[in-house]
């Protein structure tokens, strides 16, 4: 336990939180990094969540994470990349449940709206034996947090921003001993009528952005029930719909527009036992994605169980199944899928230094068995002084991604003979972190990745074609720390990320592999906070360096650094009622800047937010 | 053979030196793009970077990008076609505008931004620019509202007026106050009078109309299907049908380039899914198909044809993912060069 609450400290933001006891005061959730050992998780804490609330997960992972968000513009499509994978190498859960859509295999970060959860976390690296399709580049898990005895609570917050903005969000919970219910609803809505240079145009006049406004709505719905002392049972349901227009390349003058609405509901039933806990977990996915007038749709059910039980001190198992039945009715083809999966984890913690996992998953889908996915990986504290501790990570493992029904089916052009994509990747990674007046968490990684089979769609006269043709090589060096230092009566946190990024495609030139496209080297954030009685400052920074848009000698994009400041007063106060107020500057420096090709991105803005926390 | 060639590329590049030298009256001095090779790069979907390569064919020295080299700032669109009249080159973007610049020197004049959809090509007759557009696309991607724009300057400026074609006109074609439009969806020519700015006249053609040129002192038009192409020519007196040639030629695209003795190279794709592109060689003069796999592949997305150097330059796509290439061929095949280009390249302008 010790160890893997290191892990946690170490890594994560998060600086105590122990593990998750099977008392029932919590609601619980199956904690995500106990078979992880010797891989990278960073946990994005509470303060952080809330911080970001009025925003999207695509602005907290490119700011706050080495994760590179590719950004089709303000609130456009927005799509991560790890360690020089693509977005559809990225696996994504919420409360458990896979959400990326079975038809494209990826998500757009741009509308999952931080407000919507209450944890992330991710995890970095090949992981297909833990997490199961698509987690190749890594993976991002999402979770509501509710509690029981914990009364009546709302909270009432509404941003006002730049450029139209104007978001809304109220939430209220009940909880007692044995029920817990917590309802949120928001409303995000975005005129984007930013100022930019149109470098298309002679003269490059300064124009204001058209067709990109974008609405967003959502409910979110969390249930817990206390059946008895040993079951729980606990229910999510996450509506959201995103009606956006598609703010056109520079050059271009589409007015597209689209629609994108999902309906996600997952229930579980945990049955506590001594050592043990057996989980049962079912689940319906429905996106519907309007494109202009083309509709497309899937919808995805899930039933899988686990049991998880240790054996003595030492010894954890975990083992399960997963069944996943898709339909898609897309705007050129419908089509079905089945999937099922057993997978097996197992940890043993040799001492209170030492600990070692192995994970084992077995997936087919159709008539398709993906090859044996295994994953071992271990932490090592190898050193312990009076304040400061160094723990060793290492971990290797396979990961996969079966091809997407558009890969297979589209028509025209669907390829049902595909083959699944398939990586493995390995890490070792040192952590150091030291208490006292001066702490601080470090810890740097360097991880090698092989991606076969990848899947890239390529032109056939006029018709396009997916085609397992790509083959890439990464390898890597992350570095991440984190100080805190009590200057006077001043608290100092200051935080620091460096991630050299080598992504090299072996196949279009494999005599002089060159890096893939839109796939940084260099990335670096940094951010400081100074607070003070309530008061905090922040300032936070993040680079991303040069980026060819194509394979080959290619166009290079610049690089650009933004600026992020803000101002917080969380300690204002009237009778029980706590409402934070706070104010943040985004792109403070005015930046020129694209992160894709002829995509304009919104200049210096600002925004405010009141909570009330009832 | 191959050092014969370069001399002559040495006597060729010092013939225009001499007449870059000697320029007199209103003729004006030879700008670095006034001789060569310029290679359209059409850029990819969705990234609006297509191009325009320079290729100095007796140096072999490549310049990339020169619209943003000579005018700081990117082209920023699909170019799919690169018109040279009235002195003036005219890039045609197929996502909504015409860059027209100095063929010189290739620093910006003028352009028409705005009120166009999808643009092909463009012609210039009495003062005015005419622009083929497909119109929007609707719903279901067809595109019923094709028309032929109507700018009133020669540097460009707003669309005055839009006169209506059959579906997706691609090429247009100037013999003196009337325009000739290739009417590709419906096999059409339909002829403007540039004065009226009006339909005069429509024949309908075999196959789809893609192509005007030039051949033995009459207009023809190139058109194809999955089985044939044809050639038609036209009198331009009444502006009724002349000549006539069909060759069985199955998987023709829209890429021609002419060569010597009314010889036609064409680009063949079986497409989807066996995809064996080609280039097949036939000739109007004798009406018999003299090569129909003068070169086989895979990625060919264009052809030109240097009639100077007498040299066949092949334009391979490379599936979009990054830089294209282009294979340069001797008349009888031999492979002279090859080079990496910009996205997507498409076509070529012999200067």
């Amino acid at each position: 336990m010790t160890l893997l609450f290191w892990v946690v400290s170490v890594i994560g933001f998060v600086p105590t939180q122990d593990t998750v006891s099977l008392e029932q005061v919590e609601v619980y959730a199956p904690p995500l990094d106990r078979f992880a050992q010797g891989q990278k998780v960073v946990k994005f804490d509470s303060e952080l969540l809330e911080a970001y609330a009025a925003r999207s997960l695509g602005d907290l992972l490119q700011e706050q994470s080495p994760v590179f968000v590719r950004q089709y513009g303000a609130g456009m499509l927005a799509s991560p990349s790890f360690r020089g994978t693509s977005a559809g190498h990225t696996a994504l859960f919420w409360n458990g449940l896979p959400i990326n859509s079975p038809s494209l295999g990826q998500s757009d970060l741009s509308i999952l709206p931080v407000e919507a959860i209450d944890q992330a976390q991710l995890h970095f690296g090949s992981s297909g034996a833990l997490f199961g399709n698509e987690a190749i580049g890594g993976s991002l898990h999402m979770n509501s947090k509710t509690d029981f005895r914990k009364g009546f609570r709302g909270k009432i917050a509404q941003t006002f921003g730049s450029f139209g903005l104007f978001n809304s969000a109220f939430s209220g919970g009940f909880s007692s001993k044995k029920f817990s219910s917590k309802s949120r609803f928001y409303r995000q809505f975005v005129q984007n009528d930013f100022s930019f240079r149109d470098i298309s145009q002679p003269g490059t006049p300064e124009v204001k952005a058209q067709n990109a406004a974008a609405e967003q709505l959502g409910f979110v719905q969390d249930l817990a029930w206390n059946l008895n002392s040993k079951s729980q049972l606990k229910a999510a349901f996450w509506w959201n719909k995103a009606d956006r227009e598609i703010q056109p390349v520079m050059g271009s003058n589409t007015t597209d527009q689209q629609s994108d609405e999902s309906f996600r509901a997952v229930l579980d039933y945990f049955r506590f036992s001594g050592k043990s806990i057996w989980n049962l977990k079912t689940g319906w996915i429905q996106d519907k994605m309007i494109f202009n007038e083309s509709l497309n749709q899937t919808r995805q059910f899930f039933a899988a169980s686990d049991w998880d039980f240790s054996k003595g001190d030492r010894l954890q198992f975990k083992a399960g199944v997963r069944g996943t039945f898709v339909q898609g009715d897309l705007s050129t083809y419908s089509a079905t899928d089945q999937r099922f999966e057993f997978y097996q984890s197992a940890r043993y913690d040799a001492s209170e230094d030492l600990s070692l996992s192995v994970n084992l998953r077995q997936f087919a889908y159709l008539d398709n068995f993906v090859p044996f996915l295994p994953s071992i990986g271990g932490d090592w504290k190898f050193w312990e002084g009076d304040q400061q501790e160094f723990l060793l990570k290492a971990s290797v493992g396979k990961g996969f991604k079966v091809p997407t029904l558009n890969d297979r089916f589209w028509s025209p052009g669907g390829n049902p003979d595909l083959l699944p994509e398939e990586s493995v990747s390995g890490e070792i990674g040192l952590n150091w972190t030291k208490t006292g007046a001066f702490s601080w968490d470090q810890s740097l990684t360097y991880y090698r990745m092989q991606v076969n089979n990848w899947i890239i769609w390529m032109p056939q006269g006029s018709v396009w074609s997916p085609e397992n043709i790509r083959e890439v090589q990464n390898q890597g060096i992350e570095y991440q720390g984190k100080g805190n230092r009590k200057i006077g009566l001043v608290d100092m946190e200051i935080g620091l990320s460096y991630t050299f990024s080598q992504a090299l495609d072996l196949t279009s030139e494999p005599t002089n592999p060159r890096q893939l496209p839109y796939t940084p080297k260099h990335q670096a954030n940094g951010s400081l906070i100074a607070a003070y009685a309530g008061f905090s400052l922040n300032l936070g920074t993040f680079y991303v360096g040069q980026r060819a848009i194509g394979t080959g000698n290619a166009r290079v994009l610049d690089s650009y650094q933004l600026w992020n400041a803000g101002l917080r007063f969380s300690d204002l106060k009237w009778g029980k009622t706590r409402f934070p107020l706070s104010f943040q500057v985004l792109n403070l420096l005015d930046k020129d800047y694209q992160v894709l090709y002829l995509r304009a991105m919104p200049g210096r803005s600002f925004q405010l937010n009141l909570t009330i926390h009832l | 053979m191959k050092f014969a060639y370069k001399n002559q590329l040495g006597v060729l590049a010092l013939f225009y030196l001499l007449v870059a030298c000697n320029d007199s009256g209103n003729e004006r001095p030879l700008g670095a793009y006034d001789t060569g090779v310029l290679i359209i790069n059409e850029g990819a979907f969705g990234a609006n970077d297509g191009e325009v390569f320079h290729l100095d064919p007796s140096t072999g020295i490549l310049k990339e990008n020169v619209f943003e080299a000579e005018n700081n700032r990117p082209f920023a669109g699909l170019l799919e076609d690169i018109v040279l009249e009235e002195e003036r080159l005219y890039l045609v973007a197929n996502t909504g505008k015409v860059e027209i610049v100095n063929p010189g020197d290739f620093k910006s004049i003028g352009s028409v931004i705005g009120d166009l959809d999808i643009p092909r090509s463009l012609a210039t007759a009495q003062g005015k620019l005419f622009i083929s557009d497909y119109g929007p696309y609707d719903a279901s991607f067809a595109t019923p509202d094709s028309y032929i724009a109507v700018v009133s300057g020669l540097d460009g400026g707003t669309v005055k007026k839009k006169i209506e074609v059959s579906n997706k006109p691609e090429d247009l074609f100037t013999v003196g106050k009337y325009v000739f439009v290739a009417g590709s969806e419906e096999g059409k020519i339909e002829i403007i009078d540039a004065e009226t700015e009006t339909v005069i006249k429509t024949i309908e053609v075999d196959g789809r109309p893609v192509q005007f040129f030039e051949e033995r002192g009459d207009l023809w038009v190139y058109a194809y299907d999955s089985e044939q192409v044809y050639f038609q020519s036209f009198h331009l007196s009444d502006l009724t049908k002349k000549e006539y040639r069909a060759f069985d030629i199955s998987n023709a695209t829209r890429s021609i380039a002419f060569g010597e003795d009314a010889k036609m190279y064409i680009l063949t794709s079986t497409g989807w899914p066996d995809y064996n592109d080609g280039i097949a060689v036939v000739s109007i003069n004798d009406g018999e198909t003299l090569i129909p796999e003068w070169k086989t592949g895979s990625g060919f997305y264009g052809i030109g044809y240097d009639k100077e150097r007498q040299e066949i330059y092949v334009a391979n796509a490379k599936g979009f993912q990054g830089n294209g290439q282009v294979t340069v061929y001797s008349k009888s095949g031999a492979e002279v060069n090859t080079m990496e280009v910009g996205r997507g390249p498409s076509g070529f302008v012999f200067r």
